[in-house]
Formats: C-alpha cells, sequence, structure tokens
C-alpha cells in the first residue's frame, strides 16, 4: 500500500492530470479557429413524440450540412453552423428547462418547438434573454397573440390552415358534381381535434355541408369499434377526422375491418397519421385513397427528394418534420446574413423586416408579420394513391389530380 | 432532537441556494432551482398526508391542477392581482381536498383503495377542464406576461426563486409544527393503527379530513407558483399524472414521514438527473435513465427514503462505537 502511494505521486498525479487536461481541450482549440454561430434546435427526442423529433433533426442537420459545404455564413466570415439539440422529453416544462440549456450553451438562435403546449412554455423561456425562436409546426392560435417580439412561426396556424382545407374541399366537391351532401366529424378531445370539431361544426353548414354527427374520443385511445359501428350506421358521405399518430392509424384500420368507406372519401386537416409513409407502407389498404391538409413538403423541389432519401437512408419515415425543420434552419441562416451579426437583437430586427426563401416548403418567400406569423405559409392537400402521398392541391404543387369522390 | 437538526440542515440548504441565486446563478440553473422548489412544495404537501398519515395519494394532481387554474382564471378572466389568486387557489385546493376527503374517508377508503380513488379524481377533473370553456378546454390557459410584484412575475427570476424558498421554509415550519402537535401525533397515530388509534379516542376522521385539507393546500399553492413561472396550463399539465406521480416520488425517495424528505428527494431526483444530461449530453434521454436508477436503488436499498438510509448508517456507526 505504502509502495503504491509513493509510486503514485502528487506531482506525477499533477502531470497526468494537466496532459489529459491538454488532450480533453485540444478539440476546442481547433475549433476555435473557424468562427461558429450556434442554432438551438428543440424537439422531443425522448417521450410520446419522439419519432418526430427523430426526424425533425434530420431535416435540420441536413440543412446545417448543406449551409457549411457552402461556406457557412459569408456576412460573418464563413462562419460554420453547429447544431445544439435540446430535448423537450414531450413535455412543455423540460421544453422551458431545455430552451434555458440552449441559451446556456450559447445558442444565438433557437428553432423548433414541434406541439403547441411545448412551444407555449419554450417561446416563453426564450423571450426572458429575447432570444430569437422560430416555430416550426405547432399551430395554436394562442401562439402568437401574446406580443413576444422574439417569436416567429414558420408553418401556417390553425386558422390558416382550416381556411385553406375548407376552400379546397369545397373546390373538390363542387368540381366532382357535390358528391359530398352529409359529414361525421371524429376527433380526439384535446386541443387539435376539439378545436378542429367547432371550427367544422360552425363553418360546414354554410358551404352546404351538412354534419350529421360528431364524435370525440380521448388520446390515447384503445378501440374505435364503437366510434365505427356508428358511422356505420349514420352513411356519411364524408368523414374529417383529426387524431395524433396511433389513434389515426386505429381508426382507418377498423374502418377497412368494419368494410365502412365513406362515398367521398376522408379527409382530414392536420392528420396525424394520413402524412406519413410509416401509416402508407404499414396499411396501405386502409390508407388508400385518404386526403389530409398538413405541412408538407414542395414536392416539384429536388431537394425535397434528397431529403426523402436521406431519412429513408436513416431508416426511418418521411413526414412533414424533416422538411419543414430543414426549411426553418435554411431561413435562420438567412436572418443570421441579414443580420451580419449573431446578436439576438439584430437577427430578431432581420427576422422582421427581411423576405425570406422557403426552403423546401410551399411558401413561396416568407414573410412574418407584426405578430411573427408567415404570412404566405400554406398547407397542402395530400392525397394517398398507390401507395404513395401524392400532393394534389394547390395546382401548381400538384402531383396528381384528385380522387374525389375517392370511394365513388 | 434529530427533528431539530434535520430541519436546521433543510434551513442552513435553503439559505445555500437563496445566497446563491443572490450572488447570481446560469439561467439554466436558476431555472432548476425554480422547478426543483416547485416539485419540493408540491412533495412537501403531498408528504403531510402521505407521509405522515399514510394516507397514499395517486391523485395531488387535483390539488395541484385546481391551484394552478384557479390562479389562472382569475386573473386572465376577472382582472384579480396574483397575490389574491394565490390565495383563492390555495383556497380552492384545500376545499377541493376536503370534498374528496369527505367523499373517501366517510366511505372508509383506505389503503390501495384511496389511492385508486384519488387517481380517479384527479383523472376526472383532467377530463372536465379539458372540455370545459372556463378553463379554455383543451387550448389551455395563458396567463399575460407582465412584470412586477403584483402579478407575481418578475423579469429578474431570482426573485421569484427567493420567494418560492420562503414558501418552502415556511412549509418546513409548518411540518415541524405538526410533527410536535397534538394534531401530529394523532396523524401518526392512524398511520401506525387507526383502529387502535380510534379506540383509544382520536377522532380518526377530523384529523384525516384536516390532514387532506392541509396538504390539498399546500400542493396547490405549489400549482399556483407554477402557472406563475410558465404563464400557460393545460389540462393534461394541471390535472395529468406527472405531478401526482413526482410529489409522490420526491416524498418517498427523499424520506416520506419527515421534515426534510421531501426537499432531498426533489433535489436528488431533479438534479442528479440534470447533472447527467450536462455530462452526457449527446446521450438522449440519460436524465431519464438516471431517474430509474435512482427509483430501483431507492427501493432495494433504502425503503425508508434517502434521509432513511443516513439516519440508519448513523445509528449503525453509533452502536458500533458503544460496542466498542
Amino acid at each position: 500500500m505504502k509502495t503504491l502511494m509513493n509510486a503514485v505521486s502528487r506531482r506525477n498525479v499533477l502531470k497526468a492530470g494537466g496532459a489529459a487536461a491538454t488532450m480533453l481541450a485540444a478539440p476546442g482549440l481547433v475549433r476555435a479557429q473557424a468562427p461558429t454561430v450556434k442554432i438551438g434546435l428543440l424537439q422531443p427526442i425522448t417521450g410520446a413524440f419522439a419519432g418526430d423529433g427523430d426526424l425533425a433533426r434530420i431535416g435540420a442537420e441536413y440543412a446545417i450540412k448543406e449551409i457549411n459545404d457552402a461556406g457557412g455564413i459569408k456576412a460573418l466570415g464563413g462562419a460554420r453552423l453547429e447544431l445544439l439539440i435540446g430535448d423537450s422529453r414531450s413535455n412543455a416544462e423540460a421544453g422551458a428547462q431545455a430552451t434555458e440549456q440552449l441559451k446556456a450553451d450559447g445558442a444565438s438562435i433557437v428553432i423548433g418547438g414541434f406541439a403547441s403546449g411545448i412551444a407555449m412554455t419554450a417561446t416563453q423561456a426564450a423571450a426572458r434573454y429575447e432570444l430569437p425562436f422560430i416555430i416550426d409546426s405547432a399551430v395554436s392560435d394562442a401562439l402568437m397573440t401574446r406580443n413576444l417580439k422574439n417569436v416567429f412561426r414558420m408553418n401556417p396556424s390553425f386558422s390558416m390552415a382550416a381556411d385553406v382545407a375548407l376552400k379546397n374541399l369545397v373546390t373538390l366537391n363542387d368540381a366532382a358534381g357535390k358528391p359530398a351532401k352529409t359529414v361525421a366529424i371524429v376527433h380526439e378531445d384535446g386541443l387539435l381535434g376539439s378545436g378542429l370539431a367547432k371550427l367544422m361544426q360552425e363553418r360546414l353548414p354554410k358551404l352546404g355541408l351538412q354534419v350529421i354527427e360528431t364524435i370525440s374520443h380521448p388520446t390515447p385511445a384503445r378501440d374505435m369499434s364503437n366510434v365505427v359501428l356508428r358511422l356505420r350506421s349514420l352513411q356519411p358521405d364524408l368523414i374529417i377526422p383529426s387524431h395524433y399518430f396511433n389513434e389515426f392509424v386505429l381508426f382507418a384500420r377498423t374502418l377497412q375491418q368494419q368494410r365502412v368507406k365513406p362515398k367521398a372519401g376522408i379527409y382530414a386537416l392536420f392528420g396525424g397519421a394520413a402524412s406519413s409513409y410509416k401509416f402508407v407502407s404499414e396499411f396501405p389498404e386502409a390508407a388508400e385513397g385518404v386526403m389530409d391538409v398538413n405541412h408538407w413538403g414542395d414536392p416539384k423541389n429536388p431537394v425535397n427528394d434528397k431529403l426523402m432519401e436521406t431519412v429513408k437512408a436513416a431508416g426511418k419515415f418521411y413526414a412533414y418534420n424533416a422538411p419543414i425543420n430543414y426549411s426553418v434552419v435554411k431561413v435562420a441562416a438567412q436572418a443570421l446574413e441579414f443580420a451580419k451579426s449573431k446578436e439576438s437583437g439584430a437577427i430578431i430586427e432581420a427576422l422582421s423586416k427581411n423576405e425570406f426563401d422557403s426552403g423546401v416548403m410551399p411558401y413561396g418567400k416568407s414573410k412574418f408579420d407584426a405578430t411573427g406569423q408567415n404570412v404566405n405559409a400554406i398547407p397542402l392537400n395530400t392525397q394517398v394513391q398507390g401507395g404513395q402521398i401524392k400532393v394534389i392541391y394547390p395546382d401548381q404543387f400538384a402531383q396528381s389530380k384528385p380522387k374525389f369522390p375517392a370511394n365513388g | 432532537m434529530i427533528g431539530n437538526r434535520e430541519f436546521l440542515y433543510a434551513l442552513a440548504f435553503l439559505i445555500v441556494i437563496g445566497v446563491l441565486a443572490v450572488v447570481g446563478l446560469p439561467g439554466n440553473i436558476l431555472n432548476l432551482f425554480i422547478f426543483m422548489m416547485i416539485i419540493a412544495l408540491a412533495a412537501q404537501g403531498w408528504n403531510l398526508l402521505g407521509g405522515y398519515g399514510g394516507l397514499s395519494s395517486f391523485g395531488h394532481a387535483a390539488f395541484f391542477g385546481t391551484g394552478a387554474y384557479t390562479t389562472a382564471i382569475l386573473q386572465t378572466n376577472f382582472g384579480f392581482n396574483a397575490w389574491v389568486g394565490l390565495v383563492c387557489g390555495v383556497a380552492f385546493g384545500s376545499i377541493v381536498g376536503a370534498v374528496i376527503g369527505f367523499l373517501s374517508f366517510r366511505a372508509g377508503l383506505r389503503g390501495s383503495y384511496f389511492a385508486l380513488i384519488t387517481l380517479a379524481f384527479a383523472e376526472v377533473l383532467r377530463v372536465l377542464a379539458n372540455s370545459w370553456s372556463v378553463t379554455g378546454g383543451a387550448a389551455g390557459m395563458l396567463v399575460r406576461l407582465q412584470n412586477g410584484f403584483t402579478y407575481l412575475q418578475f423579469s429578474d427570476r431570482r426573485y421569484f426563486l427567493l420567494i418560492l424558498i420562503a414558501f418552502v421554509a415556511a412549509t418546513l415550519f409548518l411540518t415541524r409544527w405538526l410533527e410536535r402537535s397534538a394534531f401530529g401525533a394523532y396523524l401518526v397515530a392512524l398511520r401506525e393503527n387507526d383502529q387502535a388509534a380510534q379506540a383509544l379516542g382520536v377522532d380518526v376522521f377530523r384529523i384525516k379530513m384536516q390532514a387532506i385539507t392541509l396538504s390539498a393546500g399546500v400542493t396547490a399553492l405549489a400549482g399556483c407558483l407554477y402557472v406563475q413561472n410558465f404563464l400557460f396550463i393545460d389540462a393534461n399539465v394541471a390535472y395529468g399524472s406527472w405531478i401526482s406521480i413526482e410529489a409522490l416520488f420526491a416524498a418517498i425517495v427523499g424520506g416520506a414521514g419527515t421534515i426534510i424528505g421531501p426537499l432531498i428527494g426533489s433535489v436528488v431526483l431533479l438534479g442528479l438527473g440534470e447533472l447527467t444530461k450536462s455530462f452526457a449530453g449527446g446521450i438522449a434521454g440519460i436524465d431519464l435513465v438516471v431517474f430509474g436508477v435512482i427509483l430501483v436503488l431507492c427501493v432495494a436499498f433504502a425503503p425508508n427514503g434517502i434521509r432513511g438510509f443516513f439516519s440508519d448508517l448513523a445509528h449503525k456507526r453509533a452502536n458500533r462505537m458503544d460496542a466498542a
């Protein structure tokens, strides 16, 4: 014991410690040569929405790589972008804490949020430091009513998307000779579903569509048999569902099992699974013909195809999180170019005053209004056709003609 | 004597956090301490009923959520001062506690039946809050961002942390009083054997009612302060099972039925998780793994919580010294 103590003398320990510290510090010293700007990505990496967070990360990393490969942020001397990941753990408190952590780690701008509840507390946390925050896909209208100067939203709000969804539904229905006259609404009882049901109940009758039933269910739901049996007896022409992924899959499968095929089809707004290749590839028969109005990448943009391949190569199924987070990183990079600085105030000003290329999103030029909302954001209408998710509306993005009525 | 020393340790710990906050803490650490104190408060509330009274509730979310919603509704819909909202939140939380207690204790529910009925009440409230327009339905409620003492919101959040510390300290005093009062003795008696306590003349129903009302009030206070910090609440946050579980875990892991237990529990569970995250930042969910490991270790080696584990160690050492 005594020999060992002598061998490990204080001097030796200090030497070894010094060497270890130098080795640990070395990567930092190397990195310090090129200026970097840190972009925080706040996404649910764990918890119920972990799948969405994964896809968002793939999209954001792809954009960062593209920007860095093209020489970084030119206005900042070719500064390279570094992605910091903040895990919101799919809940609101952890979202706020992760935002604080991103700030502490030196993020100049934070993007993401994903769900409205998380975005709500995370943006609030960012507001304390006037840290610019661009929301990726949270839709609650209330998010942009708080007069927070640091908060911007890339995606359309719920009411913006609902307007488009209704307008396009009427156009589709009129063009097909009005096959849909009666509608049943099936929704989850959370923010998304309840909001949709209320809005549809108010607006559909004015558009000549009769709402014959509104059925709500909790999330998670284990069984949809009763809901589908009710629909079977009512025989609506069109079903408008609003659920998260698992419930949508359960609902669509139960419809298929019970052989309930509404004449005009299923028309979802922010349908959890209707715009997900996971659902389409796992349950192709149940998915066939389903229409959705959702965030979606511009199918005519070749980068979107590359993103799809990247997602596939990572062993995941493509959904909107990848293109939208890719695009938000692109907007953040442009804001840094305009701001010529990584200071919060300058970035916020740049975001407020300029127009931005929208990456792969079909928004044309993105422009944020006084509340921070991107006024040019629109959702796209998609339909599952032959095992592929095809954009069917608006025409300039359409890959395929709508099949409406879907089961006519 | 041990109770006294432990009370002083707890106070000293709070003073240290307070001093650190005043001297200056980075935002993420400040945020962590704020959340830690909110959970400690909820756990202290749970401890009064579950720790001292042996009435383990799985539904303290019912009180937390009621406190949170009351203060949010009073401020946003009726323009009340945040402090008045806070007092009303605590009062309403206590009333909900009394109602749940009345219904459960009249029916003679104990043990797992009591745990399940509290869980059910919290769930009923969650469903109601999710669909009622007064609580904002599924969209939840936003409290407007307005800094100022009357709004109980501060641009410098150190003040908020100091207020939280003051509330946690006040609850420590409350727990210390409870330990020394006749009421506390009755409560412990009915935890150990309520039939024996009743046979000795303890009014079991009255004591249980008082305990649940007090416990609900403290947990509702945590709910009120949660809203003032995050400024947003919805049914799943307010009445979700997460807060019932956090309150219960923090108290049990720290040491149920002790003054310092809930504080230790919340600091260890949240602090270690966060610490691991900062050291192993790249690994997703590592803090949750640590959370799980702490629980397993506690169940396996410290059934009386961390505080119990250390006092057992101290006893063993003292015995060994005596033997030598």
